[in-house]
């Protein structure tokens, strides 16, 4: 698979607030370089430069979008935030649509989508499926004709080394063709210049745009304003209109704070999946089902989401939230704009539902 | 698995990379001779693998009738094998072997006047005159399983006058007190068909062994260690009011412009100041201080009652004085409105009944139980050496003793984040949850883990040990 650039220098930083590390080198017997040292480091901050443009939509239910094409790659590229409206989740519609229409453009043509890669290996398995049933079909014959138990094992002895070589050549010859297939419509994704105009654009889970305002000063919205968006008029809420809001983004900021990579796990019928560091980098190996402390659930709820998740050979959590100070307490700060105290209020704690099989556990 | 090629290509890549940069960083900085030679039988070996292309898996449920006679005749010898057996093995008791067991509907137990056989290693309880004692759930699972006879007795007397009533299996279902009795028996049963040992968990007055020391031990020996802990607590409220005024400074507006970052590292720590998380034990000593102190602070709510003890099968069981227990099992019908499946809290409350086999306390290799439990007041070896009879109850289950088998890989050998995946996932304090559905068990293992005392951030600046360990 070609590369643009290592994943280990496009997802360099877990954060989208850059820590200062790029501070010159301190020489202890040099004085000067201890006078540029402070220097440096009293003038750099960690703050971005020019903060990420969102526009909210819709009244009811907010969508949060970022619609620069940098700033988009840049939310993706530094903690994996947001989903691109038209891709599975890094947003790359715009390289998918450049090498599809413009394939000679080199700048784009060696970033290869996901979604393409995924694209391509499902044609393959059912190429591959397609050819052992062939041979299937091959070996019933053999048998309907009565053969002996040699030459049926010979002969699946043969299925097998056929199968092989024709993985292996699927596997060298994985790479990427590019068929030119313009469309008439296709005409109305230029621009005057020629070049394709990007539709996308990257849409956040609100818990997301909560982390990026309220957390780290990283997208251009006040948090007060977001807070109103989200859960409405502060002076006149009651507790129910903002627990949900709360509980689901006391869970996230639980687990984005140590370390985790949070996306929503709507896809495994749960709340959250944890990855560690992001997508490119591994599966995500936990689910995160977020509930209150108080909360009630029959078995099936439990044992459905519990199916579903060990089918995807991940774990299942839940997280319970539990509240620590009075429902007019928390109301109180939530009016006053004391944002960090309402999530500091409540505590998390985890248990692993799991199922067990009695004949898997005697030894 | 759709997904694993492409996420595996996508690593491998990566990998590539760091090894690359590896090598050309051995040759740049010190020419050592021993990093400059390469081991190319290793490469050798991953070529080879890479290039021998894996067939995919196929699933188990293939049996298709595919109208070929080779196939019918396969089906129709294993079923006839299935018969011959059943058919052939003499069934009924000999006269000789009986074993007759009474039941007392007062006492709802049941008595064997001449106790033999090989389920008393794991069955029942035998007195001082050798009589043995059976529960009404060993009673009923002997008698169906065709090990004892089942007799009525109404009256002692009637067992040495040869008065007795043979009891059918349909009569004794009818001795339940209760559904949830009837739900007890099924797990109960369940469990022992398949080997494990069980006995109900409040079976043992005397001889019960704990993982809890007595009062007496705990204030002599672990009591000053935990004296420590509780200036920690204290430092904990105080780190709390440390901890607000942190996120007061972080949350502010102006923060980023003025607090100066010079890693991620700092950064997350600063973040994860924010929610509160229940710490969860973890050690032999925090499981000891949540008993001795936390636990007599809080009222536990008794809602949930651990039903079972459980034991994996083993030789030599010593059911006088078993050791711990393997599992603990609560017993919950799901068709019964009185019940619910456990809350938070509830769950809470049964992880501070349990008394088993901690696996996670056991950190090195030649962990003893017997040194860290307690039988009758006294350290469990003591314990067993002051007994006169030898009879030592080996720990060993049969299988360690099966030779050739693979042993299980010692958690200590993994790498840390490895181990700290495993810490993660495999949780801390268990309990098994028998969910019971008109006669059909499912069991779940709801386990204590503890996100919050683990950190997996990337760090930038050091891949190579990328991921701190716990935070003691």
């Amino acid at each position: 698979m070609a590369k643009g650039r290592p994943n280990s220098k496009r997802y360099k930083y877990p954060l989208p607030i850059h820590p200062i590390d790029d501070l010159p080198q301190l020489y202890p017997h040099n004085p000067i370089s201890w006078i540029y040292w402070t220097y440096c480091y009293v003038k750099k901050v960690n703050a971005l430069e020019r903060k990420i443009k969102v526009e909210l939509t819709g009244k009811k239910y907010v969508h949060i979008l970022v619609k620069d094409n940098n700033d988009m790659l840049y939310l993706w590229e530094n903690g994996f935030f947001g989903t691109g409206q038209f891709s599975r989740s890094e947003p790359t519609w715009l390289n998918r649509a450049t090498n599809r229409l413009l394939p000679n453009d080199e700048d784009k043509k060696n970033q290869v989508a996901l979604e393409k890669v995924t694209q391509i290996r499902r044609s393959q398995r059912a190429e591959f499926k397609k050819e052992r049933e062939k041979m299937e079909a091959q070996l019933l014959e053999l048998r309907k004709q009565g053969c002996t138990a040699e030459e049926e094992q010979e002969f699946i002895e043969k299925e097998r080394e056929t199968l092989r070589e024709l993985r292996s050549k699927e596997l060298l010859l994985s790479s990427i063709d590019n068929e030119l297939k313009f469309r008439y419509e296709d005409n109305e994704l230029f621009d005057d210049m020629g070049n394709i105009i990007q539709l996308e654009s990257l849409e956040l889970l609100p818990v997301e745009a909560i982390f990026l305002t309220f957390a780290l000063p990283v997208l251009e919205i006040e948090t007060d304003h977001l807070f109103r968006r989200l859960a409405g008029d502060p002076k006149n809420v009651n507790y129910k209109d903002i627990y949900g809001l709360i509980k689901k983004y006391v869970a996230y900021h639980h687990y984005r704070s140590h370390g985790w990579c949070v996306r929503s796990g709507i896809k495994f019928g749960c709340d959250y999946i944890l990855y560690q560091r992001g997508p490119p980098f591994h599966h995500a190996e936990f689910c995160v089902m977020v509930l209150d402390s108080e909360e009630k659930h029959d078995y099936t709820w439990f044992s459905s989401i519990a199916r579903v998740v060990g089918g995807v050979k991940k774990t299942f959590v839940l997280c319970y939230i539990e509240r620590l100070i009075s429902e007019q307490d928390i109301l109180k700060l939530w009016r006053n704009g004391q944002y960090h105290k309402v999530f500091s209020s409540f505590k998390t704690s985890e248990i692993i539902y799991k199922r067990w099989i009695s004949g898997k556990n005697r030894d | 698995m759709p997904g694993q090629f492409e996420k595996s290509n996508n690593k491998d890549d990566n990998d590539d990379d760091v090894d690359l940069k590896n090598s050309t960083n051995a040759v740049d900085s010190d020419l050592d001779e021993d990093e400059v030679h390469q081991d190319w039988s290793q490469v050798a070996k991953l070529t080879k693998k890479a290039l021998k292309a894996k067939l995919p898996k196929r699933g188990e449920k293939e049996y298709e009738p595919d109208g070929t006679e080779i196939q019918d005749a396969m089906l129709v010898n294993a079923r006839k094998a299935m018969y011959d057996t059943l058919f052939n093995s003499i069934r009924g008791s000999m006269l000789k072997n009986q074993v007759k067991a009474f039941y007392i509907p007062d006492r709802h137990v049941a008595i064997i006047p001449h106790p033999k056989g090989n389920f008393l290693q794991t069955i029942g309880r035998v007195d001082k005159t050798g009589i043995c004692y059976l529960n009404f759930l060993e009673f009923l699972y002997l008698a169906e399983r065709g090990t004892v006879t089942p007799f009525l007795c109404n009256d002692l007397n009637d067992i040495t006058n040869g008065n007795e009533y043979q009891l059918s299996i349909q009569e004794i279902y009818s001795f339940f007190k209760s559904q949830n009795e009837m739900d007890n028996f099924q797990v109960y049963a369940h469990l022992k068909r398949l080997g494990f040992i069980v006995f109900p968990s409040n079976s043992f007055e005397s001889g019960k062994t704990t993982f809890y020391p007595p009062t007496s031990i705990f204030k002599k020996y672990f009591a000053p260690s935990l004296f420590k802990s509780f200036y920690l607590r204290i430092g904990l409220i105080f780190s709390k009011y440390f901890n607000s005024i942190a996120n007061d400074i972080f949350y502010s507006t102006s923060n980023f412009h003025y607090m100066k970052y010079l890693n991620s590292i700092s950064i997350y720590k600063s973040l994860n100041k924010l929610i509160p998380y229940h710490k969860v034990p973890k050690s032999k000593l925090e499981l000891l201080d949540q008993k001795f102190t936390i636990d007599q602070l809080t009222t536990t709510n008794r809602e949930f009652e651990l039903s079972f003890d459980v034991w994996k099968p083993q030789v030599n069981f010593k059911k006088k004085c078993p050791n711990l227990p393997d599992f603990q099992i609560v017993v919950y019908n799901k068709n019964d409105g009185s019940q619910h499946f456990p809350t938070y809290h509830d769950c809470q409350s049964i992880f501070n009944q349990l008394d088993y086999k901690f696996g996670f306390v056991q950190g090195k290799d030649d962990f003893d139980w017997d040194s860290h439990s307690y039988t009758d007041e006294k350290l469990r070896a003591e314990y067993l050496s002051s007994l006169k009879s030898k009879a030592k109850q080996s720990n060993a289950s049969i299988n360690t003793k099966v030779e050739g088998k693979k042993k299980k890989r010692k958690i200590n050998s993994f790498p840390p984040h490895v181990q700290q995946k495993m810490r993660l996932k495999n949780g801390y304090r268990s309990f098994l949850l028998a969910v019971i559905d008109d006669g059909i068990i499912s069991f779940t293992r709801m386990t204590e883990s503890d996100f919050g005392s683990e950190n997996v951030w990337y760090n930038p600046t050091n891949s190579k040990t990328k991921r701190p360990t716990r935070k003691k």
